[in-house]
């Protein structure tokens, strides 16, 4: 992994389409600002590890689960 | 050809029914080719089932049926590989997570898939849409909407794609300057 030192208001890019500017450090946070085209895909990736998991939950209902929400649906 | 599944036992498959996801979907990418299960119950949940794991079926819905003004913003990198011609081939899908207590169920408004109904090949899309959870809590929208409507078949297929393109001009490449926050 290539690491890059920078300070408040330097920017890196990448290619010569995407810029990553630091826009703000308070403590332990940093804040970045993201100059890139409108279809290149920007998420915090912690995201992408939120929808693995909510995909290996989803694939774990049972024909009985569904059954008794079938059950609980029509309740009044 | 048949299909063994774990769910739904042997079933008998057109192999023009197959769907192919190229990249597979998140945390399952060596799974390529599923096809679209109605069982036809009451909860107007249908099942994105794999052909070549039995175990694997995601349960989806439509999200306009609990969640009308849901839009699914794409961007022009989301549409590479559906080879969409118009939006209108296009369906959308939540995936669900049902657990024990049922009412707790939710769906995945973050990451959707989507389908090129003519060409058979789907995608999951993560959104760029910060404020749209993986884990949308909806057993009382769908309830509303199943003791209102339950009687009415046609309202599973009556919808509009709620599909929307970012920018109506894909060869649009105009920089915006988005900020993420690390913590």
């Amino acid at each position: 992994m290539l690491v890059l030192t920078r300070k408040l208001g330097e920017s890196i890019a990448i290619d010569d389409n995407i810029k990553i500017v630091v826009v703000q450090i308070k403590g332990k946070q940093v804040r970045l600002g993201i100059k890139a085209p409108k279809e290149t895909k920007i998420h915090r990736e912690e995201v992408y590890q939120a929808i693995q998991d909510q995909n290996t939950e989803a694939v774990q209902a049972s024909m009985s689960d569904i059954a008794r929400l079938g059950e609980e649906l029509k309740k009044k | 050809m048949k299909v063994k599944t774990t769910r739904f036992g042997e079933l008998e498959v057109n192999p023009n029914d197959l769907i192919t996801f190229a990249e597979g979907l998140f945390g399952f990418e060596n799974l390529k080719k599923y096809f679209v299960i109605d069982p036809g119950d009451s909860t107007l949940i249908l099942w994105l089932q794999s052909t070549e794991d039995e175990k694997v079926a995601f349960p989806i819905i439509e999200p306009k049926i609990f969640k009308p003004d849901y839009i699914a913003k794409l961007l022009p990198a989301d549409l590479n590989g559906l080879e969409l011609e118009s939006l209108q081939s296009a369906k959308l899908y939540s995936i669900l997570t049902i657990p024990g207590n049922v009412t707790e169920m939710s769906a995945n408004l973050k990451a959707p898939i989507v389908i090129n109904s003519a060409k058979k090949i789907g995608k999951q899309i993560v959104l760029q849409d910060s404020k749209l959870s993986v884990k949308h809590e909806m057993y009382k929208e769908l309830k509303t909407y199943i003791v209102n409507f339950s009687s009415d078949d046609a309202r599973r297929t009556s919808y509009e794609p709620s599909i929307a393109l970012e920018s109506g001009d894909l060869k649009n490449t105009k920089t915006a300057t988005r900020t993420l926050e690390a913590q």
